[in-house]
């Protein structure tokens, strides 16, 4: 099947990017504070390099096997680089490289110590190392090794503010959830061990074959969500990226989230049957994840907060796109299949993109103004012109709005409904028109969160005096915000490239289950021609009115005055509209789900002259305040009932001891245990 | 090419008849029909004044908003002639192509720094976010029925089936006349000609615009009403040949324009914290129009 089975190139390669990483995180100690930088960011480089390398080749060749003997314990490991790690492989290092150069410009300005930065160094360079090996094995042992060095690295990116009290809560609630998950993916591959005898992940497809689908699926599916983010298994996001240094929430926004994405996909290549069932409880699941993570996203005054909750949507997007593919398989409409699966894994590209820009530019604002807090800030075009023109074509682009990338991506996906709706069936029928609305309020909503963060943060005069002057940040940092754009601005205008690489990846070679061939592209490679042109003469179309407006105006006077103020002749620029209000009716058009708590003192009747006092209002999420809470609450309860059982007392553990053993013991001489 | 043609010349005279309609409905005789478009070409050859908070946005917000409204026209056909972008899946395209232009009326509303253009850009975006599903639930139902995916093959196969379509039309009219009021900030839910900023929604937006950009936007708003007029009349064309469908599609932007001048004349304008009830309702009558399709169909068992 494989063609490059043992190849010298790729031996090469491998063992090159194994001793980098190895001399790398040996050496970075050892350099001094200004090598430091340089050095780590080329060893993220040249790995990206090797394995883009390597993902190419399997891209090419149509997949890459290369055993690993793994020891006694793991067994003989497989490395499989097929089309589908290739993708992710190449996400995850264009990703990262920005991060690295832009974490370069971050932390230069920091006053951290030296063996902080050290260590953060170090666990980046292990943490890109993790997260491309995951994608490359194909061992359930080895991947939950892996799955685990990535989620303990990242974890310890997010405490790179570890005296921050709060910083250290989002961390640990990370740490727990991420956990769970490993659990959860523990349990999945333990079950396919028992009932093939093997952790390779061939061995899923045998065990798919034999028994019922959907429970395996499901653990799977809610070890991977946990890291993707859907709704219920969303908690960390919120909390985690604002706590991170911002090049790290860019890289766990665009990449880490994602490779929860890349697992789903992977099992989802190993299915034997159930697909219509999977699918649409995907599509359902993705559609409220969607909806729930947008809607939150327009009432957090935290940017930070919003961009994550943002990432909540986008997966919900994403997440439409494999269920639709799912349906696809189910109905064999190749079509179908490549409009879902090409959508979902073009939006995770393109959200990799402006997700990472638009934290990297959230990032720099809050290292020049040191808030999160929206509504404390304003105006900041002036003073920050570059980052608020990479801001917004970030927010533009993940509006889904032409013509830039994120309107393909979205595109496919509402052509892969358009092609479902007219399948069959009225229930699939009704939860296609409805994805179909859901996808356009959606749309709607992030039109909202996006105008409000941007013209609060960047529009207007500033709200607050900051205690120092904000000013641009540097090239170091801009820099890799413009080579993310540039690749958005590649994937709007030739989007037939992607496409086309997403049909080599949509092929039976990967999704073998399918048993469907490659659908004729030719169609939709002339759609997205026509949507090319149609931004071209957009752009032109642009550029021909500002001449128009330029030409008339020259000769016209214009001067300068204050806004009109509406007849009011002192305003003020602590009366303009904040980023609270903004979406406050929005807020409470949504009560049921946006939960609002103010805390405030009542002004009391014997109050004649009434001090100063506070006002706060903030949002609370549904789940984790409704449902999570309450239950951790009812099981700590319960938990504590048993505290008798821990007194402290030598003589209680003795006789815990004793018990054990005679349990142990009598249990033998009377065959319990079989 | 004929159907960009024919758009913007019906935009030339719609805010006349619309003007018109309102003036004999109160019984008065009111300016001419082409007073409005004297009013944007004084307003181009007037000067600007520009607020000191604002920055690059503002200057450039008005003509992106006005390409964007442009290029939508670009994509509505006109019976048997396509637009002049035209592929499956066309009408995402079109909505999503008129939401980066109401991206930038509502950041260049940002840009001012006032409280009362703010407050006009929250509404905006809540008002027209409302009203997203209604459309695309609409379209939806069309492709389902018609089996195509662009605004060119839905409208030229819509009555080749069966009459009922010709009811579906009817409640697509009527869906699509309340998305263009919405759209274009008009009575039920907006009211131009108020006096008071408070209870302005899009004409807040554009107080600190003045010269040439207002003219942009008022002319982008003539252009708004004239397309949803091109698309209601594109329901009732279909296939007719250009004889009969140049004077239907006339006929009905007059009709519309007409409509939109009695409702203004008669109707008061919501509370503000009626209008997502009144939108979400346009949803409804979408969804039903869904159901319609689905009888038509025969996927009901």
């Amino acid at each position: 099947m494989f063609l490059y089975e043992s190849n010298v190139l790729v031996g090469f390669l491998l063992k090159a990017f194994a001793a980098l990483f190895f001399s790398g995180i040996v050496t970075i100690p050892f350099l001094s504070a200004r090598i430091k930088p340089i050095a780590s960011v080329s060893i993220v480089f040249i790995i990206a390099l090797l394995t883009s390398v390597l993902a190419i080749i399997g891209l090419k060749e149509g997949g890459i096997e290369y055993p690993v003997s793994g020891g006694s314990f793991f067994g003989e490991i497989p490395l499989r680089i097929d089309g589908l790690s290739a993708w992710f492989i190449l996400i995850i290092n264009f990703t990262s490289i920005t991060g690295a150069l832009y974490g370069a410009g971050y932390l230069k300005s920091t006053r951290e110590n030296l063996s902080l930065i050290t260590f953060h160094w170090i666990l980046y360079i292990i943490f890109h190392a993790s997260m491309l090996i995951v994608t490359m094995v194909q061992n359930g042992m080895a991947f939950i090794v892996a799955w685990e060095i990535m989620s303990l690295s990242s974890f310890m990116l997010v405490l790179f503010d570890y005296t921050n009290p709060k910083v250290l809560k989002a961390g640990i609630n990370y740490l727990v959830q991420m956990h769970i998950s490993v659990v959860l993916l523990t349990m999945a591959f333990i079950w396919v061990y028992f009932k093939t005898g093997s952790f390779d992940f061939k061995k899923i497809e045998l065990f798919f074959g034999t028994n019922v689908n959907t429970w395996l699926f499901l653990i799977f599916f809610a070890g991977f969500g946990l890291k993707a983010g859907f709704l219920g298994f969303h908690t960390w996001l919120p909390l985690a990226h604002p706590a991170a240094p911002s090049h790290i929430s860019g890289v766990m926004s665009g990449v880490i989230v994602k490779l929860g994405i890349y697992g789903i996909f992977r099992i989802i290549t190993f299915l034997k049957a159930d697909y219509l069932v999977i699918g649409e409880s995907i599509i359902t699941l993705s559609l409220l994840t969607g909806l729930y993570g947008i809607m939150n996203a327009a009432i957090h005054r935290d940017f930070k907060k919003m961009l994550a909750y943002c990432t909540i949507e986008n997966i919900g997007i994403i997440g439409i796109g494999t269920g639709l593919g799912l349906i696809g398989i189910a109905k064999g409409q190749s079509m179908l299949i490549f409009l879902g699966f090409g959508g979902a894994l073009l939006h995770v590209l393109n959200h990799s993109l402006f997700k990472s820009l638009l934290f990297f530019s959230a990032g720099s604002v809050y290292r020049q103004t040191h808030t999160r807090d929206m509504d404390k800030l304003g105006g900041l075009i002036k003073s920050m012109p570059e980052t608020a023109g990479l801001f917004l074509i970030g927010s533009i682009a993940i509006g889904g709005i032409p013509p830039l990338n994120g309107f393909i991506s979205e595109f496919l996906i509402y052509c892969g409904i358009l092609k479902g709706i007219s399948a069959a069936g009225i229930a699939q029928i009704t939860l296609m028109i409805i994805t179909f609305a859901a996808m356009s309020i959606i749309g709607g909503i992030s039109i909202l969160t996006f105008t409000k963060t941007f013209g609060t943060v960047f529009l207007g005069s500033p709200r607050q005096k900051l205690t120092s002057e904000p000013a641009e940040v540097s090239f170091l940092m801009l820099f890799p915000q413009y080579l993310i754009v540039l690749l958005m601005i590649v994937i709007a205008f030739f989007p037939g490239y992607f496409v086309n690489i997403l049909g080599m990846i949509l092929t039976v070679k990967i999704f073998p289950n399918t048993g469907i061939s490659a659908p004729d592209l030719s169609g939709y490679l002339a759609v997205l021609r026509n949507i090319s042109l149609a931004s071209f003469i957009f752009v032109l179309l642009i550029s021909l009115v500002f001449i128009i407006r330029w030409v008339v105006m020259r000769g016209s006077a214009s001067k300068l005055s204050a806004t009109w103020g509406c007849g009011y002749t002192a305003p003020d620029s602590r009366m303009q509209y904040t980023g609270k209000s903004f979406s406050k009716s929005f807020g409470k058009t949504f009560n049921f789900v946006l939960i609002e708590k103010k805390r405030y003192e009542e002004i009391e009747r014997e109050d004649t002259f009434p001090e100063t006092r506070k006002y706060q209002s903030f949002y609370l999420d549904l789940f984790e305040h409704k449902i999570i809470n309450p239950v951790i609450l009812i099981v700590t309860r319960f938990i504590n009932a048993f505290q008798f059982v821990q007194n402290g007392k030598i003589q209680a553990y003795v006789i815990y001891g004793i018990v054990f053993i005679l349990t142990i013991f009598i249990g033998t001489i009377l065959n319990f245990w079989h | 090419m004929l159907s960009i043609i024919l758009i913007l010349f019906s935009s030339i005279f719609f805010a006349g008849f619309i003007l018109r309609t309102k003036s004999i409905a109160s019984g008065r005789k009111g300016p001419g029909i082409m007073q409005p478009v004297k009013d944007v070409i004084r307003l181009f050859k007037k000067g600007t004044i520009y607020s000191e908070t604002t920055s690059i946005i503002f200057r450039i917000g008005p003509v992106i908003y006005f390409s964007s409204v442009l290029m939508a026209c670009m994509v509505i056909p006109f019976g048997p002639y396509k637009g002049i972008v035209s592929f499956d899946g066309d009408f995402v395209f079109f909505a999503y192509i008129l939401a980066l232009g109401k991206f930038f009326s509502i950041i260049s509303a940002m840009d001012t720094g006032s409280s009362f253009e703010g407050m006009g850009a929250s509404r905006e975006a809540l008002f027209s976010m409302f009203a997203e599903p209604a459309f695309f639930i609409l379209i939806g139902s069309f492709a389902l029925l018609t089996g195509n995916t662009s605004f060119f093959d839905i409208f030229s196969t819509l009555h080749l089936g069966s009459s009922i379509t010709y009811t579906l039309g009817g409640l697509a009219a009527f869906v699509l006349v309340m998305i263009a009021m919405i759209e274009n900030s008009r009575m039920p839910v907006d009211d131009p000609k108020t006096h008071l900023e408070l209870t302005m929604i899009h004409e807040v937006m554009v107080l600190d615009n003045s010269g040439f950009d207002l003219g942009l936007i008022l002319t982008a708003g003539y252009l708004k009403f004239a397309m949803y007029g091109a698309i209601i009349a594109d329901f009732f064309i279909g296939g007719l040949s250009v004889s009969f469908a140049l004077p239907l599609f006339l006929f009905i932007q007059l009709l519309f324009a007409v409509t939109v001048g009695l409702i203004e004349s008669f109707m008061a304008r919501f509370r503000m914290n009626h209008n997502p009830q009144f939108i979400l309702a346009l949803s409804s009558v979408s969804f039903l129009i869904f159901l319609g399709v689905l009888l038509v169909l025969e996927k009901f068992l």
